[in-house]
């Protein structure tokens, strides 16, 4: 299983050196519309957990998405 | 032939869908028209024979582009958008050849609609490209 860390910088192109929470898709080039959903899937594939379409659209950057993962791996 | 109409719900991890293709000399042709690619590698008998293959390659992404068939047209075929496709070319075809195009759905995301799909193309049983593709299955 790889880290989150791990799928943004495969997927989203981003040095791990560069990854903070407070990125979004305005200061990431790779973080398109479609790319976004593929992380998306990615994080649901490696972490074996499922998002809701509500969360998946609320979140705004790299921070609510950690989040939300780490709080369905405790369940 | 009419594309399949299957929706997200329809789908499930392990479903899968195959059909065969014979590949020609005359596909070949075409597709180093239509992508510049005319290596002599897939379009000389000549320069073929000089190499370790010793007659015409088919192109590898013409072999690839049939998974744009499958996912178009089988798996989940009307409502899929293709995101993306890995290739990786494993064994030679030729002219003459009839492969197995074949895929098997491996993730579903109800969340963002995306599907991944192992797809394989086999020569005599053989993996001869394999890949996956990410599809979204339109609402």
């Amino acid at each position: 299983m790889k880290t989150f860390n791990e799928l943004v910088v495969e997927v989203l192109k981003i040095p791990e050196a560069d990854i903070h929470d407070d990125l979004s898709s305005t200061d990431v080039p790779d973080w398109d519309s479609m790319n976004y959903l593929v992380f998306i899937s990615r994080l649901e594939e490696n972490f074996n957990i499922s998002f809701t379409m509500d969360e998946v659209l609320q979140a705004k950057n790299v921070g609510d998405l950690r989040k939300l993962v780490e709080a369905r791996a405790k369940k | 032939m009419e594309a399949r109409d299957l929706t997200l719900e329809q789908i499930q991890i392990g479903d899968s869908a195959q059909f065969e293709r014979a590949i020609t000399a005359e596909d070949i042709a075409a597709f180093a028209t239509l992508s510049g690619d005319a290596n002599p590698l897939h379009t000389s008998e000549a320069y073929a024979q000089t190499t370790p293959f010793g007659r015409p390659l088919v192109h590898g992404m013409l072999l690839g582009s049939l998974f744009s068939s499958l996912v178009g047209m089988y798996l989940p075929g009307k409502r899929c958008l293709y995101l993306g496709q890995t290739l990786q070319f494993k064994k030679p075809v030729f002219a003459g050849d009839t492969v197995m195009v074949s895929g098997i759905v491996t993730t579903k995301s109800e969340s963002t609609r995306i599907l991944t799909i192992e797809t394989t193309i086999a020569k005599n049983g053989e993996a001869a490209v394999t890949g996956i593709a990410t599809v979204q299955v339109l609402a």
